[in-house]
């Protein structure tokens, strides 16, 4: 077997274990393991990311489905307003830095965290 | 209505911030829905996903389009991450609600501590340190 495929099969079962344990896409470990472990550019990396998230939110949205933990109207009406964000995003938040972007929203994220914790 | 508005604008501050800043929406849905619309952890994320599928369609559709995407590696990790994913559903839907929703908050702060330490190094002179070998600590 080519060691390609095995990587790949290796990134694929690890993405799609954290995707369905948490109901994430996995992008946050395609990403980087394809820049790191294959040798993509970011550009593909983030292309390649996005059409595996196709194959393992579906597996993981087929299994919460069965057991009727999907809320689909509100699924439907945040979708609607993330592809509108993704838009205004894209063209109007880059003006903000970056880093400082980053370091608000990771500040966000961990307060969060400790917040699901508790 | 008010429940309708929440979702539309949870759903557009995420939407920037993934485009912005490259992050999935996953990491933002879930936490809002289990802290701000009060779902319980598992129904939190089985909408996650059901907001993930069809925006990594399109995406998937918008970076193919532009030569984006790496079939070769694309679809064995696809294939992979189907039984990863339903494995790890399964898993999911197993554990104790409280559990899981602990676990998913160890979850963000490794991710948030994993972006601040990017951010005071940016990830292309990381790529850029791989390409020149020793160049890098890494």
């Amino acid at each position: 077997v080519k060691p390609l495929i095995l990587r790949s099969a290796f990134i694929g079962i690890g993405a799609g274990l954290v995707s369905g344990l948490f109901g994430v896409g996995g992008g946050i470990i395609v990403v980087p393991a394809l820049v790191l472990l294959i040798g993509l550019t970011q550009f593909q990396a983030s292309g390649t990311s996005a059409a595996t998230i196709v194959a393992s939110s579906t597996a993981g949205l087929v299994a919460f489905a069965v057991n009727g933990q999907v809320d689909w109207r509100a699924a439907l009406v945040i979708f609607i307003g993330s592809g509108t964000g993704a838009w205004l995003g894209a063209h109007s938040i880059t003006r903000i830095p970056e880093r400082t972007l980053t370091t608000a929203f990771a500040v966000v994220l961990i307060v969060a965290g400790v917040r699901m914790w508790l | 209505v008010i429940e309708i508005f929440g979702f539309l604008a949870l759903g557009l501050f995420a939407g920037a911030m993934a485009a912005a800043l490259g992050v999935g929406g996953g990491i933002i849905f879930v936490p809002a829905l289990v802290i701000v619309a009060g779902f319980d952890q598992h129904l939190a994320q089985g909408t996650s996903l059901a907001i993930i599928l069809p925006t990594a369609i399109v995406s998937t559709l918008v970076h193919a389009r532009a030569g984006r995407v790496v079939w070769p590696v694309a679809i064995p990790i696809g294939v992979a991450g189907l039984i990863g994913a339903l494995l790890g559903a399964r898993a999911a839907i197993a554990l104790d609600p409280e559990l899981l929703r602990r676990l998913f908050g160890i979850l963000l702060v490794v991710i948030a501590a994993r972006m601040l330490l990017r951010a005071r190094r940016p990830y292309a002179d990381q790529i850029n340190d791989r390409s020149e070998p020793g160049s890098g600590p890494s």
